[in-house]
């Protein structure tokens, strides 16, 4: 009797618990449900039957391990929306590293901005509704903004970007960039690469080194335009070529150590001040190590452009919207066939 | 025993409710978790789909694409060796066809056609994204280099390969720098030098430069503008943007389009202040002199009834300054006076063709049609009148001719119309009675 009651009661002991084993699991299953596509997996490919409550980004999540690269999946397939039930390619690597069509190739604007204003716009400043408007424009109309780190993973053949692609920057560290340009960044969830050069820093106009570091500590990419903003490609007036080396060797050299000491940032990417560079400046950041450089020639990039002369349109505040709209080509025709 | 009752009982049970997949199903990585390949045998796919997709692409030269999709008919139905040949031979035709762009690429590099060989080699790289060699072209070879590597001789100095390569043997602390070397030491036979390549001509500018400046400065002070623009082009050709430089020869085109203004050659000074840059303090004022000159003298030839040369001289103001409208004002004013003197003349065409380059706002061009209309009127009366003197003294013929002269210059003038077919009816009854 005793040995029943016992066998009972060893019984009801572990039973519960695990039929509230099971009822937990059957509740992760109905959760983890819509994941479960119908599916053939290759080592390059992946093929799907989109169910309702996919996004090109919830199958990149899950698939490419990257919800930003929805895109990828989109490209691929030449869709723009996801209808259930359709059968979806997933490539599983890039499948067009260079952008190279029978048409053409892929290129991508990078634009500079400089200084801002709150109020209108002037031939320098651009003003803050001018600017929402840009940004705007880039939102509603599909360009994805990218980092400069992707743009390079672009131009040395390693990864692919999407097909609209632009990179936005800021030169000089102007306080207006922190104030009137940074919160429109923000609303539109872009991304942006700052480049400073550090004279400048703290004085009247410019950004402090508390602002500076903010914008690296909420994401923004902070860069090197050297020292003192000098031409780097033209000497002074009676500058011996020795005087000449050694102070753009300094302009170079600097900034890298300070950003780094200060805020331990790594600076990777120098824009030419005025935009100029010549073989020596360009010998001296390989030196230093920076991985590329930007001019201010208005042209979008391939990914065939030299790492060290990479273009970039600036956008003054006289521009409209149809100025504006002239810099954001994002393929060259040119019959590769 | 009541333990192994326990054991057993857990086993059992669980093993009941999930089976040997349950578990890992549920609380597997949800994230990591990948169909598996195992479903391939049930697969919902149909490669024959895909083999279409693929001969589509192919036919539509994006052979990647081709190719990718036959990959994925093989990989949905394995068996298939027809497929397995395809994916065989499209990649054949693949490595053929970029094979031969680059190859194409490869002649146009060594012709020095960059652009040309650029577009082979991208066209190579679109057939075949692996070409690791046209890939190198398009990322190395077709880029400028800022180094090349020197292997040091036996007889080498720094100074030596300094002056070889910079024509200077001071620029040895580049090469010291580049190369990590100490300052006092030499590298040894065969060791491989980096050295920086400088634009042509740019270090040994920075001496000269200086003194070119000086020169500069002297010779616009004793007036030898010419010379001072010889020299700041050659400064601005290696510094281009010297504003010292810059500014000397601004002064010195400025002068010399003075100089011409004073010789009432404002046309070659016009061409002079075009070069300034139109920052250049005093420059609007100084071209806005000359065209004012121009103009004055356009006028006196105006005044001189010189008007083919005064609409000459108002003309080349106005490709100076297309918005001048006293250029404009004048060449009206001058053809309306050449319309008048054809028309004095009557050569009445002519001074129609020419009033009709006038200003249409100019009314002067109406009232020289008004004449011309005028007066061929009143020719035509006069022709009319000496037909009916003609008719009077009974000289028919002559009176005919007399009106179809009238009639030609007015082919409205009734009575001369009526007048000729009463004198031709006149002439056919004297016919009759004779």
């Amino acid at each position: 009797m005793f040995e029943t009651a016992n066998i009972k009661k060893t019984i009801l002991i572990n039973i519960f618990p695990l039929f509230f084993l099971l009822l937990a699991s059957c509740s992760l299953k109905g959760l983890i449900s819509h994941n479960t596509h119908q599916a053939h997996v290759s080592d390059d490919f992946v093929i799907v039957k989109s169910t309702a409550q996919d996004t090109f980004s919830s199958l990149a999540a899950h698939y490419l391990k990257d919800p930003d690269k929805g895109w990828q999946i989109a490209e691929f397939n030449r869709m723009t929306t996801l209808i259930p039930g359709q059968e979806l390619i997933i490539p599983l690597s890039p499948f067009n590293k260079g952008g190279l069509k029978a048409e053409g190739y892929q290129t991508v604007p990078v634009l500079v901005y400089h200084n801002f204003s709150k109020k209108r716009s002037d031939k320098t400043a651009v003003g803050q509704d001018d600017f929402e408007a840009q940004m705007k424009y880039l939102k509603q109309n599909g360009y994805h903004v990218v980092s400069i780190d992707q743009l390079l993973d672009f131009i040395d053949y390693k990864e692919q970007l999407p097909e609209k692609s632009i990179v936005i920057t800021f030169d000089d560290a102007w306080r207006s960039i922190f104030d009137v340009a940074l919160p429109i960044l923000i609303k539109y969830g872009f991304t942006a690469t700052f480049f400073i050069y550090t004279d400048f820093i703290g004085g009247g106009k410019a950004m402090t080194w508390k602002q500076i570091e903010t914008l690296s500590k909420i994401g923004f990419d902070i860069q090197c335009q050297t020292k003192t903003h000098r031409n780097l490609a033209v000497p002074k007036k009676n500058e011996s070529f020795k005087e000449y080396f050694e102070s753009i060797e300094m302009e170079i050299g600097y900034p890298k150590n300070l950003l780094k000491e200060k805020l331990n940032i790594d600076c990777k990417f120098l824009a030419y001040p005025y935009g100029e560079t010549n073989n020596l400046v360009i010998a001296l950041l390989k030196k230093h190590g920076y991985r590329a450089a930007f001019t201010i020639d208005r042209k979008p990039n391939p990914f065939f452009i030299d790492k060290y002369r990479i273009y970039r349109s600036v956008i003054y505040g006289s521009y409209n919207m149809d100025k504006f709209k002239d810099n954001l080509s994002v393929f060259q025709k040119n019959e590769l066939k | 025993m009541k333990k192994s009752i326990h054991v057993i009982l857990m086993i059992f049970v669980f093993f009941l409710f999930f089976g040997w997949a349950g578990p890992l199903d549920s609380f597997g990585d949800v994230g990591q978790k990948v169909p598996e390949k195992t479903q391939r045998n049930k697969s919902v796919f149909h490669s024959s789909y895909y083999l279409k997709k693929a001969t589509t692409y192919e036919k539509n030269d994006e052979l990647q694409l081709a190719l990718f999709f036959l990959k994925i008919a093989a990989s949905l139905n394995p068996e298939d060796m027809e497929v397995v040949g395809k994916i065989s031979d499209l990649k054949l035709a693949i490595d053929k066809k970029s094979n031969n762009y680059f190859k194409k690429g490869e002649r146009f590099y060594i012709q020095k056609k960059l652009d040309g060989a650029r577009k082979q080699f991208l066209t190579a790289l679109r057939y075949n994204p692996d070409h690791k060699d046209a890939l190198d072209y398009l990322k190395n070879r077709l880029i400028p280099k800022e180094y090349i590597t020197y292997t040091f001789k036996k007889n080498d100095s720094l100074k030596i390969i300094s002056n070889k390569f910079y024509k200077d043997p001071e620029l040895v602390f580049l090469i010291v720098y580049f190369n990590n070397f100490k300052s006092d030491t030499e590298p040894g036979p065969g060791e491989i030098l980096t050295i920086p390549i400088l634009e042509p001509g740019f270090n040994q500018n920075f001496g000269d430069r200086r003194q070119d400046m000086i020169s500069a400065q002297n010779l616009l002070g004793e007036e030898r503008f010419q010379e001072v623009i010889v020299i700041t082009k050659k400064i601005l050709k290696n510094d281009p943007l010297n504003k010292e430089a810059i500014k000397l020869k601004n002064e010195a085109f400025y002068q010399i389009g003075i100089q011409l203004t004073r010789q009432e050659k404002y046309f070659e000074a016009l061409d002079t202040f075009k070069k300034i840059t139109p920052e250049y303090d005093g420059v609007n004022g100084v071209i806005q002199q000359a065209i004012q000159q121009g103009l004055l003298k356009a006028e006196n030839l105006l005044k001189e009834k010189k008007y083919e040369a005064s609409i000459e001289f108002a003309e080349k103001i106005l490709s100076y300054d297309p918005s001048n409208t006293a250029a404009k004002k004048l060449i009206s004013t001058s053809l309306c006076q050449q319309g008048k003197n054809l028309l004095i003349r009557k050569k009445y065409d002519e001074a129609l063709h020419v009033i009709d380059k006038t200003d249409p706002a100019d009314d002067c061009a109406e009232k020289i049609r008004l004449a011309v209309k005028e007066t061929i009127k009143q020719q035509a009366e006069a022709h009319y009148i000496q037909g009916v003197k003609h008719f009077l003294n009974e000289e028919l013929q002559s009176a005919i001719k007399e009106w179809e002269k009238a009639l030609k210059l007015n082919p409205e003038h009734n009575k001369a119309k009526k007048n000729i077919e009463k004198a031709r009816s006149l002439l056919e009854k004297l016919k009759k009675v004779k």
